[in-house]
């Protein structure tokens, strides 16, 4: 079941076009990564899907209902990108408030269960005045999943968090996709999206330019494999054999005993080099794959 | 809408502002149906102006500063959670009209209390609750309450609504009273816009001011759904 669908979504600010038509679908039970650098559109786009402004041009659905739907965002959860909190409301007053709100009052029990998911459980009959930043983002997170939603936006969930809570907001998130649950996140943190998304999208001057898992995005971004393989020694009767092997079967070949250092254009290949070195009568030791990363993938765009 | 409604009804009773005007509307409901006998042999009264003498404090405080008050209380219901971008909150999950009318029941039911508290204060001098004096009242903070609401989503800037609060709160009784009572006829036709002119009747007309703070209400819920939050 598809959990977003997009139909060439638009915004204009007057004759600025900030989101240039986005197609584009989440299946339901994904985390799916949105990336894009400063004002590339990202949180725009967030906030036509919740409702937070009005879409120039095109059609979108959440949940399989077309929007803009009331009735869906009692299923959706959102902690939009920069929000002030109610200053003299404390955290649980936050998310008796919301949640009632979105048709699901949360008891006390409840409450605090959700702050002790964000590690909150300490500060929860405590003024928001007083929290820090990232305490302020710890508690937009859990009014996010207060009612139980299907489907969670999430704008920048870990900036500004300390690596401990970042860790402790990515089991989070991970939990609830075992849950069955849908996550759409931006973040500027690529090592994070690389880490938890199922799929992600790059975005660049309101447009999409690239989408989709990260093998397939190393396989859009790199067309050749670099591989180095370390090996036990090889019989000198068999290194002008494997030499000459290894030279047919891809570029760039290094021979520095105990290492091979050769590119390659398909995965299979490494599986035949493995083979051809242990027919040589010697052992892999250790096979290391140079792969793209989403730094060098979203840098390239 | 009733959880909006609810919180804003609650928030409205906590303050110091809050506090001052209802002490205001309570000691002027007092004060003025007690010593109301001394003003009725003070001036000269109709037969139908003496019955409701006890009321005339309360009324003209109302009908001079009612505005005033109202948005002094509420000029930044939702400008303020817009600016704040607390309204995020909200417009991500329940629809605009709702938090529109839930603010909007909220703050009259405040009135609607302090009103209702007033009134019976006032008749336990009276000897009577004037049921048909107590509904034009109400009406003409219903009017009030919906113009602070259209200001509020119309203006974005909170400091901006105090401002234009103030102004139009001390400039609309005395104009609602001028286009009422003038004779000329370039702006005589105005009065129909005003509650004033509903007000001064001993009929039932002034049931059209509740028509104009429905129309208030539409126009700012028409805006209120377009706006970014």
């Amino acid at each position: 079941m598809i959990a977003i669908e997009t139909k060439q979504l638009k915004k204009s600010y007057g004759s600025v076009p900030i989101v240039k038509g986005i197609d584009l679908f989440v299946e339901k039970g994904e985390i799916f990564g949105f990336l894009g650098r400063n004002g590339a559109g990202k949180s725009t786009f967030i906030n036509m899907l919740t409702g937070i402004i009005q879409p120039s041009f095109g059609t979108y659905s959440l949940l399989g209902v077309k929007g803009p739907n009331d009735q869906v965002k009692k299923r959706v959860g959102v902690m939009p990108d920069y929000s002030t909190l109610y200053g003299s409301l404390t955290a649980i007053e936050h998310l008796k408030y919301l949640s009632a709100l979105s048709g699901q009052p949360a008891g006390m029990e409840w409450c605090l269960e959700v702050l002790k998911l964000v590690g909150l459980e300490s500060h929860a009959r405590k003024k928001v005045a007083k929290f820090s930043f990232g305490m302020k983002k710890k508690l937009g997170i859990a009014l996010a999943i207060i009612h139980d939603p299907e489907l969670l936006f999430l704008d920048e969930p870990t900036s500004g968090l300390d690596a401990e809570s970042a860790i402790q907001i990515h089991t989070l998130i991970r939990g609830l996709q075992k849950r069955g649950k849908t996550i759409f996140m931006t973040s500027h943190n690529l090592a994070e999206v690389e880490k938890l998304c199922t799929r992600i999208a790059i975005m660049k001057e309101g447009r999409i330019v690239n989408s989709g898992t990260m093998d397939e995005l190393r396989a859009l971004y790199r067309s050749t494999i670099k591989v180095k393989i370390k090996h036990s020694p090889v019989p000198n009767s068999e290194q002008l054999n494997l030499h000459q092997w290894l030279e047919s079967a891809g570029t760039d070949l290094e021979m520095n005993d105990p290492y091979v250092t050769i590119t390659v254009k398909d995965e299979k290949k490494i599986a035949e080099i493995i083979r051809a070195i242990q027919q040589c009568r010697a052992d892999v030791l250790r096979v290391e794959v140079e792969e793209p990363s989403l730094e060098d993938i979203f840098l390239d765009e | 809408m009733y959880v909006i409604g609810k919180r804003e009804f609650m928030s409205l009773f906590k303050g110091v502002k809050s506090c001052i005007v209802i002490a205001i509307l309570l000691l002027t409901s007092y004060y003025s149906a007690k010593f109301a006998n001394i003003l009725a042999t003070g001036i000269e009264l109709s037969a139908k102006e003496a019955e409701n003498i006890h009321t005339v404090g309360l009324l003209g405080l109302l009908f001079l500063l009612g505005q005033l008050f109202i948005a002094g209380l509420s000029h930044d219901t939702i400008n303020q959670e817009t600016h704040e971008r607390t309204m995020r909150f909200l417009v991500t999950r329940t629809s605009r009209t709702s938090i529109l009318l839930g603010k909007f029941f909220g703050i009259w039911m405040f009135w609607f209390i302090c009103l209702t508290v007033s009134f019976l204060l006032i008749s336990i001098f009276a000897q009577k609750f004037d049921l048909f004096i107590f509904s034009q009242t109400i009406s003409l903070v219903t009017l009030q309450i919906s113009f602070t609401i259209l200001l509020s989503v119309l203006i974005p800037k909170p400091g901006f609504t105090m401002f234009l609060g103030i102004v139009f709160g001390l400039t609309f009784p005395i104009l609602g009273f001028w286009v009422v009572l003038t004779s000329n006829v370039w702006v005589s036709w105005t009065k129909f816009f005003t509650p004033f002119y509903y007000l001064d009747r001993e009929d039932f007309t002034f049931l059209v001011i509740f028509i104009l703070s429905g129309i208030m209400l539409f126009f700012a819920n028409f805006i209120f759904k377009r706006r970014e939050c």
